[in-house]
Order: structure tokens, then sequence, then C-alpha cells
């Protein structure tokens, strides 16, 4: 297993390598640099834009501005954001937890929604449940994100206003709430994106997740337990669901990505102070370094994501552990 | 209607805080701003976006304050501020300013002359990159003969000079910069925390989240009406309005045509509007994109520039984008400034008049596919608009469909913005739809309409539009302190540039801000309506939870022995 994890660490930092040369050189190669976009100003003119591209370094080739940022990256530091006028590390820490806070609740939630939709749809399949169930699946799957995040807002805050609008706390209150308030302040944000990102990413747990209980349901194993007298409850619950959940582990790998790039725009609808709200910030005011930065971390979270998955399915299927 | 809404979520809230605690001096209240970004950085000379600049506004002082009438000439209508008084030497080459003994920093150290000599210092200087210093060019020096005096010796003398001493620059405390490289000034934590001398004094700052100011209840000047500004950030802009329309904002700035029906049906909800400094234009490139040496094949040519600003009804794009948020632009000016007469003689709207002088110049639809053409090319070109503006890109589509109809393709080039801003840098378009912020004086207009500007690298002339009689015209105007004859030069010089046709002028935006009908306003000035915000005020039948909130510990400048005035 020690073998098989530093096998993946090391595929791991050669991606990380070409990630960050890919995104690297994609954002250099587009129109524009962050004096150009956010100094957007008459008054600034060239002498003073070339100043500062000079003082950044902006005004040499970009396999020097490369090098230069490796050897950086080496030393642990990722940069100056230029949109956000503090180090990269400073916005990327402090957009991190939110992210990964969203994230995991929308990892945890999805998965719990999508399996008990999907076992309540083969335990009543044929039926008006079954057919519903997997209508509402098809339709949150067919929905994009940003519409349902954008419907989600004006239902829940505007039209019937029981959640607040955006944002990780009350801006107003949140500093001079006790203790219990702020727990509930936080919460009270949190709800909405993070049960938008959830139906989103549910929907297609559960067909999977009903697709792989059918598969396993006609198996040698259920017939015979279904000779011992269990009940059909007993039967999904306690043997087909435990094979059934093998792909499913592999579909934590491949929503790792997905809730992040889903995460991208519900932050920015809901003004979620996360990775996805700033990424886009600084894609479009060509905050180089915070784009490469944020990439970074994003391949990281992917890869790690896809490493747990690949431990949680040697966990659940003995057959793995050997290999 | 949003507050009864809100009311249980209130209640809680409310409890969470101590509501027993009187509000400060003055009529109290908090206000919030729903604000669709973070301030960039919260030094004066170096702000940009527009949240920063709201916000150094209010931290920071000038010597002395434009009047509401924004008057530039002279010294007429300025107000005093950080200086109590100034005095003009006989030649008008300097202008001694002396400063308000009784001004404190909110750390509590007292404003200096040597403070104002410090700034003039740092907006000049080219390592820190102020985009105010080309604002300052006619000030040769600042002296400090004594603590309270600071002089401003010009170059030349001129109308504005006044203006361009004070206007351009607030404030910055020596003590607090002076150890820090200004090269080093964007990074320093000073430029997150700023501390100012203004009658709101920085709290916090959780970025993407939210920025507060507090009343500074011992300024020089007084308190501040309102106990509290917060600025709410949301970049989305559904997430922005929604934030507005339930309540949970008291203003926001950004309101569109689509929000004015539901604006009027609230009860609680109010615009107000004000006069603006913002023109838009579909501007045409009259050199070569391909060789700047040679006139553009189309554009060059001023007859068909004309011909296709007849062929463009604008004040009907203007009711469609806008709405009443907007009034057809008059030129390269604004009607805010006292300089411009409303009245200047436009190009008309004519599509038959349009049709016959593109006939007479040789553009005819030979092959009767719906485009004129001569010599075998067609009478096409790109208009490219930067698709994050959605009156720009409107605006566009329907400019498409109208030049459609006189016979002449466009292509509407959609680009994100930072691309929008290089291909006008580099000047290599047909046509943009383009905007202007300008400043109180139109003397911007020599920078984007004139010779220096379309010649010069650095300039914003991107059309490259040049008239010796416009330029003339315009340096005559700003040398005149003569408000009639200021006017009537302008007047020649805005007329000439409306004929010779180097834009469509399409918009002249209304700032309008929306805002919680239990907020009192005062006058929105036409430059920054939140100039007078320290006189806003909440009356206190109208206050909620977080109206009541009190005032944090007293700053350090309470400490030092202030005393209210």
């Amino acid at each position: 297993m020690l073998r098989y994890l530093a096998q993946r660490l090391a595929q791991a930092a050669v991606i990380l390598v070409f990630v960050t040369a890919i995104s690297f050189v994609l954002i250099h190669l587009a129109p524009g640099d962050p004096f150009s976009a956010a100094i957007d100003n008459p008054n600034v003119n060239e002498a003073i834009r070339d100043r500062l591209r000079a003082q950044y370094g902006f005004d040499r080739p970009v396999p020097e501005q490369f090098v230069r940022y490796l050897g950086q990256l080496s030393r642990g530091e990722l940069g100056w954001s230029f949109s956000h006028d503090r180090p990269v590390r400073d916005v990327l820490a402090h957009a991190l937890p939110n992210t990964l806070l969203l994230m995991t609740i929308a990892l945890v939630g999805s998965f719990a929604l999508g399996i008990l939709v999907a076992l309540v749809q083969v335990s009543r399949r044929g039926t008006a449940t079954d057919h519903v169930l997997g209508g509402v699946s098809l339709l949150f799957l067919s929905m994009p994100d940003f519409w349902l995040a954008i419907l989600a807002l004006l239902t829940f805050t505007y039209w019937l206003p029981i959640f607040p609008v955006g944002g990780a706390v009350d801006p107003v209150m949140h500093e001079y709430m006790g203790l219990w308030g702020r727990i509930m302040d936080r919460l009270k944000h949190l709800i909405l994106p993070a049960l938008t990102l959830t139906l989103l990413a549910s929907a297609g747990i559960a067909r999977y997740q009903r697709a792989a209980l059918l598969d396993v349901l006609p198996a040698d194993y259920i017939r015979t337990a279904r000779l011992k007298g269990l009940t059909e409850k007993e039967i999904l619950r306690r043997h087909a669901l435990r094979n059934a959940t093998l792909p499913i582990i592999s579909l934590i790998g491949l929503s790792f990505p997905a809730l992040l790039t889903g995460a991208v725009f519900i932050e920015r609808v809901f003004a979620w102070p996360g990775m996805g709200y700033a990424l886009v910030n600084a894609i479009s005011s060509r905050d180089y370094p915070l784009v490469v930065g944020a990439v970074i971390i994003g391949s990281v979270m992917v890869m790690v994501g896809s490493l747990v998955a690949d431990i949680l399915y040697a966990w659940a299927d003995p057959r793995l552990r050997g290999d | 209607m949003a507050p009864l809404r809100l009311f249980p979520l209130l209640l809680v809230l409310a409890a969470c805080v101590d509501s027993e605690s009187p509000p400060p001096k003055g009529e109290g209240g908090t206000l919030v701003i729903s604000a669709g970004g973070d301030p960039d950085i919260l030094i004066p000379p170096l702000t940009v976006t527009i949240q920063g600049t709201q916000i150094t506004d209010l931290v920071y002082d000038r010597l002395s304050e434009i009047g509401d009438s924004l008057n530039i000439v002279g010294d007429g209508g300025f107000t005093p501020r950080l200086a109590e008084k100034w005095t003009w030497s006989s030649d008008s080459l300097s202008i001694a300013f002396q400063i308000d003994m009784r001004a404190r920093w909110h750390d509590g150290q007292p404003v200096r002359s040597r403070d104002v000599r410090f700034t003039f210092e740092s907006y000049k200087d080219t390592v820190l990159g102020s985009g105010a210093s080309s604002l300052v060019t006619n000030i040769d020096s600042v002296t400090t003969p004594d603590s309270a005096t600071a002089v401003f010796w010009f170059r030349a003398r001129n109308p504005q000079q006044f203006y361009d001493a004070v206007y351009p620059m607030a404030i910055m405390p020596e003590h607090i910069w002076r150890a820090i490289p200004r090269s080093a000034w964007r990074a320093a934590e000073q430029a997150k925390a700023p501390i100012g001398s203004g009658r709101f004094r920085f709290l916090r700052w959780t970025p993407r989240g939210s920025v507060e100011l507090v009343a500074d209840t011992m300024n020089y000047l007084g308190a501040p009406k309102l106990t509290r500004v917060i600025w709410s950030i949301a970049p989305d802009f559904n997430a922005a309005v929604t934030r507005f329309f339930s309540g949970e904002a008291d203003v926001f700035e950004a309101i569109r045509a689509e929000n004015l029906p539901d604006i009027a049906k609230s009860p609680t909800l109010r615009i107000a509007r004000t006069k603006g400094l913002d023109y838009m234009f579909a501007q045409f490139n009259l050199r070569d994109p391909a060789n700047r040496a040679r006139l553009h094949p189309l554009f060059g040519n001023r007859e068909l520039r004309r011909a296709l600003t007849m062929a463009v009804d604008r004040p009907a794009i203007v009711r469609s984008v806008f709405d009443s948020l907007a009034l057809p632009a008059l030129g390269p000016t604004v009607r805010t400034y006292p300089s411009t007469d409303p009245n200047l003689p436009q190009i008309p709207f004519n599509l038959e008049r349009a049709r016959q002088m593109l006939d007479s110049l040789g553009w005819r639809d030979e092959n009767a596919d719906g485009v004129r053409e001569r010599e075998g090319r067609p009478l096409q070109f790109s208009l490219a608009v930067p698709s994050s503006s959605r009156a720009r890109v409107r605006s566009a589509v329907l400019i498409q469909e109208q030049l459609r109809q006189a016979g002449v393709k466009v292509d509407v080039d959609q680009l994100d913005f930072p691309v929008f801003i290089d291909r006008m840098r580099r000047r290599t378009f047909d046509a943009v739809i383009n905007s202007w912020h300008t400043q109180p004086s139109p003397g911007g207009v020599r920078q984007s309409w004139g010779t220096a500007g379309s010649r010069a690298s650095s300039g914003t002339n991107y059309g490259s539009y040049e008239s010796p009689a416009f330029d003339a015209y315009v340096d005559s105007a700003l040398a005149s302190s003569n408000v009639a004859e200021r006017r009537a030069l302008f007047t020649r010089a805005y007329t000439i540039i409306i004929e010779d046709a180097p834009a469509i002028w399409l918009a002249e935006p209304i700032p309008t801000i929306g805002h919680h009908s239990r907020l009192r306003l005062a006058y929105l000035r036409p430059d920054a309506w939140w100039a007078h915000i320290p006189e806003w005020w909440i009356p206190a039948d109208k206050r909620i939870p977080r109206d009541k909130v009190p005032l944090p510990g007293s700053s350090p400048a309470d400490t030092a022995g202030r005393k209210a005035p």
C-alpha cells in the first residue's frame, strides 16, 4: 500500500508540474496583463504601466517568467495577487477553507441523498414513485448550475425570505453576535449554497446508484438472501447496497472536479468567498499569479480526491488490497 | 415590505447585540451599501475601483472640497476641509493653505503642513505610479514655512489651478507612510487599514465580505450623522440587487432599467438621481489598423462617418437600453459642466438622407444582397464591445440593426474586457463602443479627442481623430476665466467635432441610486454621490436593529486629548 501511495504521489507531482506550466502559459498568452485590465484608468499612462510591468517582471519573456515562478514555488511562494493587492497565499488561505467546507458538505450530502433516492427508487421500482424520482433527478441533472443557483437565490431570499442573500456571514451584525449567534449566522449563510450544490451533484449519483443496484439484484447471493427469508428492505440494505457501492466510490474521485467547477458558479451567485469566486475575478483581471495559484490548489484538491477514492475502493473491495 | 420579511431574523440578531447602548452624537444609524466587488487598495493615489474611491473619500480629507456646482474656475464654491483658509499670492502663482489646527489623524496625531508636502511628493513620484500624477503637473512644488502653512507653487497661471491643487489629492499622514519605500506601499499593511482624518474612520475589511467604517465622533468637522457605513460585497449582480430588494442593504448604485418597475411598486424603496459625468459613444478608428500611416479605408472619409451617424436613431437606442436612466449624448462632454451648452446642434437621424449620402459616395448594393459595395468592397466593419457591459452589447446590436437598414453590415465583436482594452490601446479595431468617466474639469477632452492624445503612445484618443481647429478652441476655452466666454469657445469646439463625426455620440447615463425610504439623503454630488454621506441620517422611528449597534471602542485619537468641536 505504501509503495502504491508513493507511486501515486510521484504521478501527482508530474501532473502538477504540467498543470502549472499549461495554466501559466495559457493565461500569459491571453491578451492584456494585470496592469492593462486592473488599472483601466485614462490617467495612468503607458510609462507608468511599463514601469509597473518591469517592476513585477512582466516585461521579460514568458519562459524566463516561468522559470522565476518555479523558483518562487520551490520556496513556497505563490506570488502577489494584483487584483487583491495581497500575497496569493493569503488570498487562497482565506478562500480555501470556505470552498472545502462547501464541497465537503455537498459531497457528503449529495452521496447520502443520491444513495437514499436510489434505494427508494429500487425498492419501488416500476412504480409512480420510481418514475417521479427519476424524472426529478433528470431535471436537476439537466439544469445549468448557475441557473438553479439564481432560482434558489430569488426564491428563498426574495419571494420567500427564509435565508440571507449571500456571503459567508452577515456583514452587518456578525461581529456583534455572541458565539451561538455567530454559529447560527454561519449556518444560515451556508444552507442555500450547500443545498444547491448538493441537489445538483446528488441527481447524477442517484441515477448511477440506481443502475448499480439494479445490476446486482439478479445476482445469486441476492437470490440466496431472498430464499433465506430476508425482507426486500434488508436485502437492499445489507447485501445489494454494499456491492453496488463499489462503482459509486469511483464517483467520489470524479465528483471532486465536478464539485470544484460547480462551486465556481455557486460561489459567485451566492457571494460565497471561496476559491471559485477568487478564480473568476482573477481571470477577468488577468491576475496571473492568483490564476496559477488557484489552478495549482484546485489540481491538488482533485488529486487528493481521486487518491481518497482509490483508498476507499481498496478498503471496500478486499480483492484489491493485495494489489 | 422588505423590513417586515426580515423582522423575525432581525429579532434574533437583535438579541445578540447590546441594543441598550445609545447611539453616538448625531442622529445615528447604519448605512449598508450593496457593492459589486472589493475595493482594490485603500491608498488615495493608487485607488482605482469605485468602492476604493468611496471608502478613501470618506476616510481621508482634501485641503478643500469642491462645491456642489462643480465650479472649477478660481476657488468659487470650494469649502474648507483640512485647510481652514487660503491666500492667493499677488501674481497668482502660489496659494498658501492654512491648516485647521484642530484636525487630527485617526490615530491621534495632529495634521500638519508637512503631511501636505509629503502627499504632493507621493502623488508626483513615478515609483508610486499614481494615476493622478498627470493631474498635478502644473504644481511645481509645495513648501512648508511653518507647521500650519502649506504653500503650493504653480508653473503657470490657469483658471483651474486651485482645483488642480486640491481636487486630485487626499492628504495622507506622513508619520504612517514615510518609513515605507513607495515601491512597497501596495504591499503595506497600512494599505488595508487606512488612517485618515475624515469624518469616518476605518474599522475592518473582510475580503470578499464587507468593509466597515465607523463615525469619528471627535472629528474636527463634527461627528457624522450616521454611526456606521458598511459595503456589503456581492460580485454577482443578481445577489447584489437582491440584497437591496430584500432589505439587507440600504443603497444599491448599479440600478438597471429593468429594476425600475419593481422599485416603483415597492412602498419602501426609492430612487435618487443626480447629474452625471459619463458619456458613451461608438468610436470610429480613423486610421487603418493594419498601417496607421494610412487613413482607414472606410472611416477616413468624413462624409461616410456622417452618413453612418445619420442612419442611427440615438434617442431610440437610449430609450431601449437605458429607459429613463440616460439621455442622448451631446458630444464628447456632459450636461453637468457649466461650460456645456445643452442645445449643441447634432447630426439628425434621417435614414433616407443617409441612404442618399451613401449612394452619392459610390456605396451601392449592386448585387442586391442587402449590403452596399464600392469597387468590390462591401460596406462592412466590426464593432467591438466588452461582453461584460450589457448596455454596450445591447447598443451594438441595435446599431447593427439600424445600419443594416441603410445597407451597412456590422459584425458585433463581443470581447473579454482585457482583450477589449488591449485592442483599443493597440488601435487594432474598426469601431468600438466605449465610455468615458470624466473629471469635474472638461480638460480631459484634450487627451481623449485632441491631437496630443492621438499621437502620444500613452494617449487615449484611440480613434486618432485630429483637428487643429478643435484643439485650438479647447485650449482657448480652458485658458479662459470668463464663464460665458469659456462656454462659447467650448461650444465652437464641440460643434466642430460633432460635425466631423469621429464617433456616434450615444448616451449620457444619469447616475441613479436605489435607496431605502428610511434614509434621509443629502445632495448627491455628480462626481461622487457619496460625498455628503456624513450628512445622511435615519430618523429614530425608522431605525431597525442594525442601526442600534453601538460604536466599537474609542479610536486612539479619542484618548489623545481631542475634544469634540
